[in-house]
């Protein structure tokens, strides 16, 4: 049993939330009780006021995709799903931002996405979160 | 509220003034035959003639890691290096620096402040590297996981080409640039690599065509966009202005320097597009009392062409939006109005890893000393600016060297 206990321990603490909501279909967010700051990656302490207070909170999953890029070949070992696949960085609404998979369009392609064009969460389904914890975006 | 600290520089001509007075280098490829340690020996030996010193006048170490194993990694930690030189029982200490691709600036920083604070007299810093010879997939590997957290981005299968596509697809978008005016960039640090014996494609010429007919890897990043993994070796001795002057009537010696970590996951940079080079350019240009328009040439890290791009642009040595498209105008080119990453960069030099950014360091001193041959050599270079950069573009270092003349 722990003797010092009262703060993120690891992180199996810091991840399992995230990964639990996404398997729920909701996307969420660590936010500071102190400041109220929104925080993703989520950290230990808050990186704005330095408290050890924190908790979380759903955010509305609307976003920019700030860049992406289709991987064609050289997926690392310990990734097992065969390319192409899509990986694209979304800025939320509420400011953080996160490292995220993309939906193809309707070709099945993902040549219409752009650089600064409005995302929006879209899940992936449970088997895949499961296994891989990664939000996924679709064009808004 | 932080109080604003300007950096206390040495001045020009100090006697604990910090100065490079010799470089070693071997070439870069494919070289199954060549080991680890012997590269190492053979690249020291090399700096230390240059320097005009015996291997008993280096009284300490520092150490470049290398990325393609653990064993000879643990062998650099491990004071192996001073027991091969012949300098156990004679050096203070051995010891490894380490920020990925941004090394050299840092094993810089720190041999000068142990030159400078009387704490080294003559100081080896070597690198060496086996990642040509590695195995490719264990490579990809050992890039998808260090320097991509695992919770956070390893999840969407994130790995080292896939971070160059998210960089080179922000800043095609901010700058307008084509696909012609990016591959351009690698054909221009190619056509240095042709006047470079040390080069990996020394005897290989590359064009647009070339790279925009093969295929895509991680768009918009083409397969002879990527960087080539390198064997390779070299090392740099750094002693005292005053010791210098001993022995030497020119030496390279560091104006000032910047330095600015924007991140470590690339999913969390406030623009990937920018990265952390406008500040540290800030710092390093005030440090220096001088600037891009000052320089005769630069020598910048460059694993891809944008982040070579975003880099030039962030040292103000191109205007915003431009860098791309002054290589299409043959700015950077040998010839050009501004010499480049003249040793043909880690794009066609060959990527060493963590020693890439070196040999980008070693070119530079090389140039200020006057060293780089008939073929490539910048006329009376005066200053050169170097540009480092680790991990996933996690950070920008600067470094402003000077030509000192006794």
């Amino acid at each position: 049993m722990s003797v010092d206990s009262g703060y993120i321990q690891n992180a199996d603490e810091l991840t399992q939330p995230f990964a639990a909501a996404l398997a729920e279909g909701r996307l969420i967010v660590q936010m500071c009780n102190d400041c109220a700051a929104p925080i993703m990656y989520p950290k230990y302490r808050c990186p704005n006021c330095f408290s050890g207070s924190l908790d979380w909170q759903q955010v509305s999953g609307g976003g920019t995709l700030q860049t992406f890029t289709i991987l064609r070949m050289g997926a690392p070992s310990s990734f097992d799903v065969e390319p192409p696949y899509c990986i694209g960085i979304v800025k939320l609404d509420e400011g953080p931002q996160l490292m995220c998979r993309l939906h193809p369009g309707a070709d099945g392609t993902w040549d219409s996405y752009v650089c600064d064009q409005r995302v929006s969460f879209a899940p992936a389904a449970a088997a895949e979160v499961a296994e891989r914890p990664a939000a996924w975006f679709t064009a808004a | 509220m932080t109080e604003m600290w300007t950096p206390p520089y040495p001045e020009p001509g100090s006697a604990n003034d910090a100065a490079f007075i010799g470089i070693g280098e071997i070439p870069s490829g494919v070289y199954p035959e060549r080991g680890f340690m012997a590269q190492i020996v053979e690249a020291s030996a090399r700096a230390i003639r240059d320097a005009q010193l015996a291997h008993t006048d280096i009284d300490q170490i520092v150490l470049i890691p290398c990325l393609h194993g653990i064993p000879d990694q643990a062998d650099l930690i491990f004071s192996r290096v001073a027991e091969e030189l012949g300098l156990h029982g004679r050096v203070k200490s051995s010891v490894m620096v380490h920020s990925g691709g941004s090394t050299s600036d840092n094993a810089t920083r720190m041999a000068a402040g142990l030159v400078a604070s009387g704490q080294a007299r003559n100081v080896l810093v070597v690198y060496s590297e086996r990642w040509g010879s590695a195995d490719l997939q264990a490579m990809i590997d050992m890039l998808s996981v260090n320097g991509i957290p695992a919770e956070w981005e390893a999840p969407t299968g994130l790995q080292f080409n896939a971070i160059g596509g998210l960089i080179t697809q922000r800043y095609m978008h901010q700058s307008g640039s084509t696909a012609e005016e990016m591959a351009a960039i690698c054909v221009a640090l190619r056509a240095w690599a042709n006047l470079n014996p040390l080069a990996m494609y020394y005897e290989k010429t590359l064009s647009a065509e070339k790279i925009l007919g093969s295929k895509l890897i991680s768009d918009p990043i083409h397969a002879f966009e990527c960087p080539f993994l390198a064997d390779g070796a070299g090392a740099f001795v750094m002693t005292s202005a005053t010791e210098a002057a001993k022995k030497h009537d020119a030496w390279v010696r560091i104006g000032g320097s910047g330095g600015c970590v924007s991140h470590y996951s690339a999913g969390q940079d406030a623009d990937l597009g920018v990265l952390g080079w406008v500040e540290a350019a800030k710092e390093a240009y005030e440090a220096a009392s001088w600037g891009p328009e000052d320089a005769d040439l630069a020598e910048v890290y460059d694993s891809y062409a944008a982040v070579l791009a975003i880099a030039l642009e962030g040292l103000r040595i191109s205007p915003k939006g431009e860098a791309a498209r002054e290589f299409y105008k043959g700015r950077f080119s040998p010839g050009g109005q501004f010499p480049l990453n003249t040793n043909g960069g880690l794009l066609s030099a060959g990527h060493t890893g963590v020693g890439g950014g070196t040999a980008l360091l070693i070119e530079g001193i090389r140039q200020l000393l006057h060293r780089a041959g008939s073929q490539r050599q910048v006329p009376n270079a005066q200053r050169c600016i170097v540009g480092g950069t680790g991990g996933s573009y996690m950070d920008a270092q600067i470094m402003m060297l000077e030509r000192v003349q006794r």
